[in-house]
């Protein structure tokens, strides 16, 4: 072998290790899963047989899981409008300059910083309508505010989107700083000299340079509100009924809980196929954009 | 280079999603050979000689804990290593439920509760204790009924030792029947009155908790009541027991607020005087650490008759041999002193739990427990059950709490709901 083949193979040689434990902790559970995916496995009855793509219809038959699809569509589009929207303002007002914008800026990462779990089992209390802060400070305004936040379908979504705004927008919004930094003053100068203002300005220069920054943070951010488990897990156990469950807590619920592991990694294998596909359309706009 | 990274990140998320799905459906697998490290406690190094064993426990946060672990290694000359069981009930579960499926070797011992026992009585999971532990000269001490319904596995094996007898006793709070001058609640139509009297103003006559994994018990307990089946939603009693319950959230004698309520929340609101009784498990812990048991506070009370008979439920957390264990001899051992007097006895000190075996509860608790006299009745004028549980325990009783949840707040009619009861009950049966 010539010395130049040999020291092609060097690097492979040493990150083998990596590949092989990589491949045994990541790349054969995937395929495990998919293969699972088309047993009608449930250990708790003694059943594992093989059973085709009937864990797949049956995703779209069962009650619960059509309405875990209904919550995860609302919670991902709901949050991530509100994650872009107020994640921007937030970044805007973190880019200007006042007192206090360093002692800001570490301050409001804090929710993010925290465990979901423990947002989770905070929220529970918090939103409670005896005991609960949320409560407790709208009846500063309104005495007679009564609600149960967690027993209705409607208000309990909504505290849980909440929630997940209140944990992760800060971090959104600390990563839009971070793009608005690398947009230079002069561009802002030569808009204010020829006239133009803030609002103008943000619409010219400032949105439209931000976008493609914008887009790139969508493909994170919505696939990690895809897979969120934990919030709902610790906050609401995917009630009331199965209205505030996600497809991430329905997978946990069905492995780990009912042990019904086929149904379970046909729900996993079908999120993976939703979040590759939503992956590849944001690819292809972000490169249209480019182009 | 930037698209590449993007393409390489995005696919890293999606395909780590995917990572933790590829559960094994090799439920009775190997073993592990290892044994992990105790999680939660340091043992002082004089035990080389000891057998050793794991317990997987709930009892760890308890402050009388260790001083009960040092008492049974000392009578049991094991040395006892322990991991501390979540909190929370779904966590637990699905632990227990890993460790077990996975014939992983690291427990030798766990505390589970009746919906792990209906679960895992026939998965071969758990060691039968017939001719080691639940030995013919003690098995008639414990409850006959709970050990034949809920820890006897299908080939007539034991496998489980309770750890302690609980009912899910009836709680009045004396205060608010004083002031609205009730002076016992024995019937139906007494029950009524209380709730009508007790209830107004953010009081409530009734509470619970009526969270989907948590209401199951108080559904239960009401179709009982009324002389029902849980397991028969073709019983015209059932429909009769769901359509009170809705009555009583109409009527404003119970709230609504408590479907997102577990014990926790609901403990509580009693506490604080919301609600005039309720059906809880345990001898008042909670209402003692708030310095509201008594009987002129809070106390157990006998359950109201609302058909035929009176009715109440048992329950216990037992003791369950994992059948993977290395460590058999010590388990068995520790099972044995478990299910013994002294075994019983050390656990009436320490956690305050009623003794599961009536000769051993006889000697051990005082007279002045005022447990004791209403335990005593419970056995002696009710009719005592174990919870009706199917094989798929959690799942039922989740879609249970789920269709009860939207029955109460009528999204379904009583039809709709005692069909998709009896559905449930069909399916899960299986």
């Amino acid at each position: 072998m010539k010395e130049k083949d040999l020291k092609r193979f060097i690097p492979w040689i040493l990150i083998l290790p990596v590949l092989l434990l990589r491949s045994f902790t990541t790349i054969y559970p995937i395929f495990k899963t998919i293969y699972n995916s088309f047993f009608d496995i449930r250990v708790l009855s003694g059943v594992d047989e093989f059973t085709g793509f009937g864990n797949y219809i049956n995703i779209f038959k069962d009650d619960k899981t059509l309405a875990t699809f209904e919550f995860t569509g609302i919670f991902v589009v709901v949050s991530m409008f509100f994650h872009i929207i107020l994640g921007v303002i937030l970044g805007l007002i973190l880019n200007m300059e006042f007192k206090g914008r360093r002692f800001l800026r570490t301050i409001v990462l804090i929710p993010w910083a925290m465990p979901a779990v423990v947002t989770g089992m905070a929220a529970k209390w918090a939103f409670n309508n005896d005991y609960g802060l949320v409560n407790d400070f709208i009846r500063w305004f309104n005495p007679d505010f009564q609600l149960s936040w967690l027993i209705h379908k409607n208000t309990a979504r909504i505290a849980v989107i909440i929630m997940d705004l209140w944990k992760d927008l800060p971090f959104f919004a600390i990563l839009i700083l971070s793009g608005l930094q690398f947009i230079s003053n002069e561009i802002y100068e030569a808009a204010r000299v020829d006239g133009a203002s803030g609002l103008k300005s943000f619409f010219h220069i400032t949105l439209p340079l931000m976008l493609k920054n914008i887009l790139m943070l969508c493909i994170p951010f919505t696939l990690w509100r895809l897979t969120t488990f934990d919030l709902v897990y610790s906050m609401t156990s995917g009630g009331p009924g199965e209205d505030t469950s996600l497809i991430a807590y329905r997978i946990s619920m069905e492995a780990f809980t009912n042990l019904n592991i086929g149904f379970a990694a046909a729900l996993a294998v079908f999120l993976f196929i939703i979040m590759a596909v939503f992956s590849a359309v944001n690819l292809k706009l972000m490169n249209k954009l480019e182009d | 280079m930037k698209k590449i990274i993007n393409v390489i990140l995005s696919f890293a998320l999606v395909l780590t999603t995917l990572a933790g799905c590829g559960g094994n459906n090799d439920a009775k697998g190997n073993a592990n050979k290892e044994k992990e490290p105790n999680q939660e406690s340091e043992q002082q190094d004089d035990t080389e000689t000891k057998d050793e064993l794991t317990l997987y426990t709930i009892m760890s946060t308890d402050p009388d804990f260790e001083d009960w672990l040092k008492n049974v290694e000392e009578a049991t000359g094991l040395k006892i290593n322990y991991i501390a069981a979540p909190t929370d009930s779904d966590t637990r579960q699905q632990k227990i439920t890993t460790i077990l499926s996975t014939g992983d070797s690291s427990v030798d011992v766990f505390e589970v509760n009746d919906e792990m026992c209906a679960s895992f009585k026939n998965t071969g999971w758990l060691e039968g204790l017939n001719d080691t532990v639940m030995t013919e000269d003690i098995r008639d001490e414990f409850p006959v009924g709970y050990v034949a319904d809920m820890i006897t596995d299908d080939n007539g094996q034991i496998i489980g030792v309770p750890g302690y007898s609980g009912y899910l006793a009836f709680w009045v709070n004396q205060e608010i029947m004083d002031e609205v001058g009730v002076d016992s609640i024995t019937n139906k139509e007494e029950f009524l009155e209380y709730m009508e009297k007790a209830s107004g103003n953010g009081r409530f006559g009734y509470g619970g908790s009526w969270e989907k994994t948590y209401v199951f018990n108080e559904l239960a307990q009401f179709v009982n009541m009324f002389g029902g089946d849980y397991l028969d939603w073709t019983n015209p009693k059932n429909k009769e027991a769901m359509e009170f319950l809705h009555m009583l959230v109409d009527e404003g004698y119970t709230p609504i607020d408590q479907i997102a309520d577990k014990y926790e929340q609901m403990n509580p609101k009693f506490n604080d005087g919301k609600y005039g009784c309720l059906f809880m498990w345990g001898l008042g812990t909670d209402y003692s650490d708030a310095g509201m048991l008594g009987e002129d506070k809070i106390h157990m009370a006998m359950v109201p008759q609302f058909s035929d008979q009176k009715y109440i439920f048992t329950d216990s957390w037992s003791y369950v041999l994992n059948a993977a264990s290395e460590n058999k001899d010590a388990a068995v051992k520790f099972l044995e002193y478990m299910a013994s007097k002294e075994g019983m006895e050390a656990n009436y000190k320490a956690f305050d739990h009623y003794p599961a075996r009536k000769d051993v509860a006889e000697v051990v608790v005082p007279d002045t427990d005022p447990a004791k006299e209403m335990y005593s009745r419970y056995a002696n004028e009710c009719v005592v059950k174990g919870r009706p549980m199917l094989p798929q325990t959690m799942e039922f009783i989740t879609a249970m709490g789920t269709a009860f949840q939207s029955y109460i707040k009528d999204e379904i009619t009583i039809d709709e709901f005692v069909d998709k009861a009896q559905e449930y009950t069909e399916t899960y049966s299986k």
